[in-house]
């Protein structure tokens, strides 16, 4: 008999124990950092939970707030995204898309900063919008402006997800429907919603957690300690109070209502995919496109993209004046040099990001059992709702000895933040891994295309496009990091965002304007570089894939 | 290993500043000193003029955070010396038992009031005030009475105690002047409360200059910067007759740092024009000495308060949780 062929890294148990391991990573540094809290609390004061009103307050109107946030987020996303999906050739659609996917990755405090100046009291639109008794009406402080700024943060990922959703619908049968002259209702109920369904849950999931979890938002626009989050309640804890165990309380109170509708939404099978392959293939001009329906469909795009563009063109007209000065290279500026150093911790983290993500789904497809096929996606889900700062104290405490202003507090912030944008990651890289045909695959099987070779042949052409935008938001979410960094990046040679807060901190009102028009420019920037590498190999993957399939025939 | 390789990377290419110096004096300290445009640069190219010494600012998030990496940090801390509590925080800090003694001598201190510390020497000063824009208010209120009973379309920004020093400033201030009668007038006062943010800067950046409120609670000294340095007298600071809670910023050396003389001649250093002289326009408060003719004009401009409010720190720790409480209760009822 033929003695078989190895070619590299061909050994399942190279897919399957790095992931295996990542995740038990993960759970361990989870664990150490609420750990650390619990060993250095005394008990877990639960019953302030219902004793305290204030406490009371925060759990319902963290609830009550995602759930209002998650619902007006989703609500608007689904019209948009079949609006985008009908018209796919319009002027200006991809540079939308762009921003779209910029929106989550966008600083808090620069955003907050848009928002002000567009709805707030003297805001650009609130004259406009309410011009009688405007002030009774509207009032951007409170609950109002938290879920303003959470459907501007989450309603456009939403969208961009739900939009992939949508264009992954068969073309053939689109084509189909198209020939029985189906209209928009049956459309959907036919078409589209099976797809959006699909991802409903996981979706709205993710947004409800975010919104859960704001943290920025909520200090700057809430009005004060009627609208506290838990995230924030846990903040207050730890930074004046010193309390452990109260944070370790809330961060336990957190987990678990945001854990169990994780499960939920995994049991429910929203493990399949949040984001469906894509499919790049340029639709027929649509039936749908063209009827009266389509000014709604306009209006809704035009609404919006101003809803989206104005604040950023609030902070841009701030941020203008400056900029020249602030760059120049002459100058022996800050801005510059505090970018060298936010790319230096960004790459990393970015890159880490990725790869542990490729790594923890290469583990699921390979695993023997159920249960551990599982485990690892779930766990990278984890950095969602652990508050980041309850980490950070956490890790703080427990590699205190070895820590102190050193530099490895640095890597460390790179660690946390590559940990934070694992969940994004994984669900930009999961759909279109797991989209490789089985006919396909079963093919490399049988040609022993395996290991180092099939990532070469069949997986890199295809996943290039999304690990360029997994990427683009590991290293983006990582370059608008501030909590971390203030926790462990002590350092009086400042990253963008600490430069941006040292501004705010003395005066300096048109500089830090500038700082954050400067982090606006370089993750759109980063979005188009990302945007750029991914086309190239997108217009001759079909060549490429073709090619396999030829080879393998 | 990984961190460790990483950390190598990051520090051989960028974050390592310090090579073979004799000693080194590590200062913990909030972002806005150590700016290009606040006093830290200045104060160590003086100091390390005479000391042979290299000075490294560590800048954490805020003064609170000051005191939160030195509980976080304990005996293991890298700090020789924490500069930047103040008289609402210091008095935890002491509490650690992570501090010592300064031997300073305080005859040169000039102060609102008597300072007898053991442990900490004031290197700056100035009163909580609330400051407002002149094109929106034209009468601001004259008196913390005629704020709180004010209608409530009169909006004030303000800060949360529990994480910001201002915001605990205002805390004690109400508290100082009203007693046990505060709860109340907080709740008189919640209806021109726009927001409440985590920290001075947050509100003061997007929101009032922004001009999303008419006043913000800030310091006395905080028209300075304006008037000399962006040249506008928009922004002036409201005077009440209660008169106004003092802030004093303070140093103190750490108990376990191996350079203990280096960090006691800083904090002498701190007391002489050389230091002091950085503070008016690059920290915007009051020096703690006095400067004589050094002292900028535009500090005669501002408002100087009759009455000084001030509570002892042992007072402060002992009460401040229990007024966060009535605060809260008073604000989410």
């Amino acid at each position: 008999m033929e003695r078989p062929v190895h070619p590299p890294l061909s050994n399942p148990r190279w897919l399957r124990w790095p992931g295996i391991v990542l995740a038990a990573g993960i759970l361990c540094v989870a664990s150490v950092g609420v750990g650390a809290l619990l060993w250095q609390s005394a008990d877990l004061p639960f019953r302030d939970l219902w004793t305290s009103p204030y406490l009371r307050n925060v759990v319902s109107f963290s609830i009550w707030q995602a759930t209002l946030s998650t619902l007006f987020s989703i609500l608007l996303a689904i019209p948009l995204a079949r609006a985008l999906d009908r018209h796919r050739a319009f002027p200006g659609r991809s540079l939308l898309l762009r921003l779209m996917e910029l929106s989550l990755v966008i600083p808090t405090i620069v955003a907050v900063s848009g928002l002000v100046g567009i709805y707030g009291r003297q805001g650009w639109l609130t004259g406009w919008l309410f011009p009688v008794h405007g002030q009774q009406i509207w009032n951007l402080y409170g609950l109002n402006g938290i879920v303003l700024a959470h459907v501007f943060f989450n309603a456009p990922l939403a969208a961009r997800i739900f939009l992939v959703a949508l264009e992954s619908v068969p073309e053939p049968q689109r084509r189909i429907a198209s020939q029985l002259g189906l209209g928009n209702i049956w459309l959907w109920r036919s078409l589209e919603w099976p797809a959006v369904k699909a991802i409903l849950p996981g979706l709205a999931t993710l947004v409800f957690t975010l919104c859960f979890t704001s943290f920025a938002i909520v200090m700057t626009l809430g009005g004060g300690p009627g609208s506290t989050t838990l995230e924030v309640a846990i903040y207050q804890a730890l930074r004046f109070e010193f309390d452990f165990s109260r944070a370790a309380m809330l961060a336990i109170v957190q987990m678990l209502i945001c854990g169990s509708l994780w499960y939920l939404a995994v049991r429910r099978g929203m493990d399949s995919a949040l984001v469906p392959a894509r499919h790049l293939a340029m639709a027929p001009r649509r039936k749908d496109s063209v009827g009266p329906g389509r000014f709604g469909d306009y209006l809704l795009i035009a609404g919006f993209t101003l809803f989206l563009l104005l604040p950023l063109i609030f902070v841009t007209l701030k941020g203008v004046p400056g900029v020249a000065g602030a760059l120049s290279p002459l100058q022996d500026s800050v801005l510059l040099k505090a970018t060298l150093r936010s790319l230096l911790i960004a790459l990393p983290a970015g890159l880490i990001s990725v790869i542990a993500a490729l790594l923890i789904l290469g583990a699921y497809r390979v695993s023997v059992s159920p249960v551990l096929a599982r485990l690892p996606a779930t766990l990278a889900h984890l950095p969602l709702f652990v508050p980041p700062l309850v980490l950070g104290t956490g890790l703080f405490l427990a590699l205190r000895p070895k820590l102190g202003m050193s530099t490895e507090g640095l890597a460390l912030v790179a660690l946390i933040n590559a940990l934070m944008a694992l969940p994004f990651v994984l669900q930009l890289i999961r759909g279109p891994l797991n989209a490789i045909d089985p006919m396909t695959l079963r093919q490399a099987d049988q040609l022993n295309i395996r290991g180092w070779y099939r990532w070469q042949q069949l997986y890199w052409p295809r996943l290039r496009r999304p690990l360029a935008l997994s990427l683009a938001y590991g290293v983006g979410l990582s370059l608008g990091d501030f909590g971390v960094i203030a926790l462990f990046g002590a350092s009086n040679q400042p990253t963008i965002p600490v430069l941006l807060y040292q501004q705010l901190g003395s005066y300096q009102m048109q500089a830090a304007a500038t700082t954050g028009l400067w982090l606006l420019i370089l993750l759109l920037g980063l979005f188009a570089v990302a945007a750029t590498f991914s086309r190239t190999p997108a217009r001759s993957s079909p060549k490429d894939t073709k090619g396999v399939h030829q080879c393998l025939m | 290993m990984a961190i460790r390789a990483l950390s190598f990377i990051i520090a051989t290419s960028l974050f390592c500043s310090t090579t073979a110096h004799a000693s080194e004096l590590n200062i913990y300290t909030y972002p806005s000193f150590v700016a290009e445009w606040g006093p830290g640069p200045a104060i160590k190219t003086a100091f390390e003029a005479r000391c042979q010494c290299v000075v490294n600012f560590v800048a954490l998030d805020s003064s609170v955070d000051i005191l939160q990496r030195l509980r976080l940090e304990g005996d293991s801390t890298e700090a020789d010396l924490v500069l930047g509590l103040d008289n609402g925080t210091m008095e935890a800090a002491r509490k650690t038992g992570l501090l010592d003694s300064h031997d300073t001598d305080l005859t040169a201190l000039e102060l609102p009031i008597d300072w007898q510390d053991e442990t900490f020497v004031p290197y700056d000063w100035g009163y909580f005030a609330f400051v407002y824009d002149t094109e929106q208010l034209s009468s601001p209120p004259q008196s913390m009475e005629a704020l709180i009973d004010a209608p409530d379309d009169l909006k004030i920004i303000i800060q949360d105690p529990r994480t910001s020093t201002p915001g605990l400033g205002l805390l004690l201030w109400i508290r100082h002047i009203y007693g046990e009668q505060a709860p109340e007038k907080w709740q008189a006062l919640k209806g021109k409360i726009l927001t409440t943010t985590k920290s001075w800067s947050d509100g003061y950046f997007s929101l009032f200059m922004n001009g999303e409120a008419p006043m913000i609670l800030s310091y006395s000294t905080s028209p300075a910067y304006h008037m000399a340095i962006d040249n506008t007298e928009r922004y002036q600071a409201a005077e009440f007759d209660e008169g106004h809670y003092l802030q004093v910023e303070v140093a103190a050396v750490v108990a376990n740092s191996d350079q203990q003389a280096l960090a006691r001649e800083f904090l002498a250093f701190m007391l002489t024009p050389a230091f002091q002289n950085h503070i008016p326009l690059k920290n915007v408060m009051y020096p703690a000495i006095d400067l004589g003719d050094d002292m900028p004009e535009v500090f005669d401009r501002l408002i100087e308060p009759e009455t000084t409010r001030y509570f002892p720190p042992a007072t402060v720790s002992a009460n401040r949780r229990a007024w966060v409480d009535e605060w809260l209760n008073a604000m989410t009822r």
